[in-house]
C-alpha cells in the first residue's frame, strides 16, 4: 500500500471517529443546553420588565419562579385579539407577546425584537408600561455586533437609556424610539428627547438597523399597544390564570 | 527500596517525570515563560470563575489530546500528523465547549469564543507536537496535566489580582469593605480592561524571569 493511500485512510478513519464522537457529544447533551436557552431567554424577559437585578445571578428554579409568577405568555393576531387556544395552528402563526403581572394586576407588557444587526440578527425584549407608550426596559439576548462598538447594545448603560422614552406622542401618534447618532441633547430637538436614546459612537449602523428594525416591530404591534394606550385591557381578554409556557 | 524509602523525595525528584513537571509548571511555564497562549489569558482572566473554568477546560484538552496523540503516535503517518493532532485537538474542544455550554451556562456564555480558541491555543499544538509524538502515554498524559495547570496558575493569578483590584471582589463576592469605599478607596477601572491583564502578565514573567535568574 502506498503511502499517500496509507494517509488517505487514516485521515478518514480519522474522520469517522471524530464525527461520531462529536454527534453523540452534541445530541447527548442536547436537554440541557435546550433548557439552559430556555432559562435564558426568561431570564432576558424579566430583565427587560426590570424584574431581575442587574450583575446578580439567580439560580434557575428562582428565575423559573419569577417567570411564573410574573409573566403570562400570549399569543395575538394582527388586530390586537388574544387567540385562545395558544397551540393551535392559528396561533402559531400570531404575534407573541408576554404581559407582567402583579397578583393578577397587568402592569406593562414585553415585546419581542427581531432586528437585522451588522453582521447577524439581533433579538432582544422591549418592555412597556400599561400606559402603551413609555419604554420600561430593553433587553438583547442574541447579537453578533463587534465586541465595544455595536457590541454595546447589550451593555447596562445603553440599556438603561431606554427606560422612560416614549413610543408615542402626547397625542397617542406612533413614532416609535430612535436612536441618535451619539449624546440625545447634542443631536436632536428637544421636543424629541423622549423619542431617541443616546447612540453608540462607532457603531451608527447598529444603530440605524436597530432603530429600524424596533420600528417594524413596534408597527407590528401598535393595535395592542393602542388599547393599552386606551385602557382596553378587558378587550385584550385576558386569561385569568398563567399559561404554560 | 534501598534508599528510597529513607529518602523518598530525593527520589522522586530524581525521576524524568517530576522534572518535567517542574518545567511545565515552573522552568518553562508556557504563559511567563513561553509566552504562549496570551490571547486568551487577555481575555478571561477579569474574573476568577472565567479564569478557572478555561484553565479547566485547557488541561482536559491538553492532557486529553496529548494521551491520544501518543497512543496514535506510532500508526500516524508523518505527512499528515498536524492535521491529525488538529482534528484530535479540535473535537476535544468542541466537546469541552458542549459539555460548558449544558452544565456552565453562564460561564460558557462569558467565555464564549475563547474556548473554541483552544484549538489555536499554541500550547496545546505544541505539546502534542514536541512531546506526546515521541513519549509513552503516561508521561504524555503528565505532561498534558502539567502544562494545563502552568497555564492555569498564571491564569488564576493573574485573575485574582484583575478582580481584587479591579472589581474589589473574588469569585463575584464583594471583599474590600464598605468601609474602605466610604473612606475613598476606588477600585482601579484599568485592571478591567484588557491593557490591565498586559501589566499583570507583565509582572508575573517578571517576577519569573527575576526569581529564575538567581537560581
Amino acid at each position: 500500500m502506498s503511502a499517500s493511500l496509507k494517509s488517505l485512510l487514516f485521515a478518514l478513519g480519522l474522520c469517522v471517529v471524530c464525527s461520531l464522537f462529536l454527534t453523540a457529544a452534541s445530541s447527548g447533551l442536547r436537554p440541557w443546553q435546550e433548557r439552559n436557552a430556555l432559562i435564558d431567554r426568561h431570564r432576558n424577559i424579566l430583565s427587560a420588565a426590570g424584574l431581575v437585578q442587574e450583575g446578580r445571578s439567580y439560580p434557575a428554579a428562582e428565575i423559573e419562579r419569577l417567570y411564573r409568577e410574573r409573566i403570562r405568555p400570549l399569543r395575538v393576531d394582527p388586530a390586537g385579539k388574544v387567540l385562545e387556544e395558544p397551540d393551535s395552528a392559528q396561533s402559531a402563526a400570531g404575534l407573541p407577546i408576554y404581559l407582567t403581572v402583579e397578583e393578577d394586576d397587568v402592569r406593562g407588557y414585553i415585546i419581542p425584537i427581531e432586528s437585522r444587526g451588522v453582521w447577524g440578527p439581533i433579538q432582544g425584549y422591549l418592555a412597556l408600561d400599561r400606559d402603551g407608550k413609555t419604554v420600561k426596559g430593553f433587553a438583547v439576548y442574541q447579537h453578533s455586533e463587534t465586541p465595544g462598538l455595536g457590541g454595546e447594545i447589550e451593555k447596562k448603560w445603553f440599556r438603561e437609556n431606554w427606560v422612560g422614552k416614549k413610543i408615542a406622542t402626547r397625542e397617542g401618534k406612533f413614532v416609535s424610539v430612535g436612536i441618535a447618532k451619539g449624546r440625545t441633547e447634542a443631536e436632536v430637538p428637544e421636543e424629541k428627547w423622549p423619542h431617541y436614546v443616546d447612540g453608540i459612537s462607532g457603531a451608527t449602523l447598529t444603530g440605524k438597523y436597530l432603530a429600524a428594525g424596533i420600528k417594524d416591530t413596534l408597527g407590528r404591534y401598535e393595535p395592542v399597544s393602542v388599547m393599552f394606550r386606551k385602557n382596553q385591557l378587558a378587550a385584550l381578554g385576558l386569561p385569568s390564570t398563567a399559561a404554560s409556557p | 527500596m534501598n534508599g528510597v524509602v529513607a529518602k523518598p523525595w530525593a527520589a522522586v525528584k530524581r525521576t524524568a517525570s517530576y522534572k518535567e513537571i517542574v518545567k511545565a509548571l515552573w522552568k518553562a511555564n508556557p504563559i511567563s515563560k513561553q509566552i504562549l497562549g496570551i490571547c486568551s489569558a487577555l481575555a478571561v482572566t477579569v474574573q476568577l470563575q472565567t479564569a478557572v473554568v478555561m484553565g479547566l477546560a485547557l488541561t482536559l484538552v491538553v492532557a486529553c489530546s496529548n494521551l491520544t496523540v501518543s497512543l496514535l503516535r506510532a500508526s500516524i503517518p508523518r505527512n499528515i500528523r498536524i492535521i491529525v493532532q488538529v482534528a484530535v485537538i479540535a473535537t476535544l474542544v468542541i466537546i469541552a465547549d458542549e459539555l460548558l455550554k449544558a452544565f456552565l451556562f453562564e460561564v460558557s456564555k462569558q467565555l464564549s469564543v475563547f474556548v473554541g480558541l483552544i484549538i489555536t491555543n499554541c500550547i496545546v499544538l505544541g505539546r502534542t507536537e514536541a512531546y506526546a509524538m515521541n513519549n509513552p502515554p503516561g508521561r504524555a498524559f503528565l505532561d498534558g496535566l502539567a502544562n494545563g495547570l502552568g497555564y492555569s496558575s498564571v491564569l488564576i493569578g493573574v485573575a485574582f489580582l484583575r478582580e481584587l483590584f479591579g472589581s474589589g471582589r473574588l469569585f463575584g463576592y464583594p471583599v474590600i469593605p464598605e468601609a474602605f469605599y466610604a473612606a475613598g478607596y476606588v477600585n482601579n477601572g484599568l485592571l478591567v480592561l484588557a491593557p490591565g491583564a498586559f501589566i499583570m502578565i507583565g509582572l508575573f514573567v517578571w517576577l519569573e524571569h527575576s526569581l529564575l535568574g538567581k537560581d
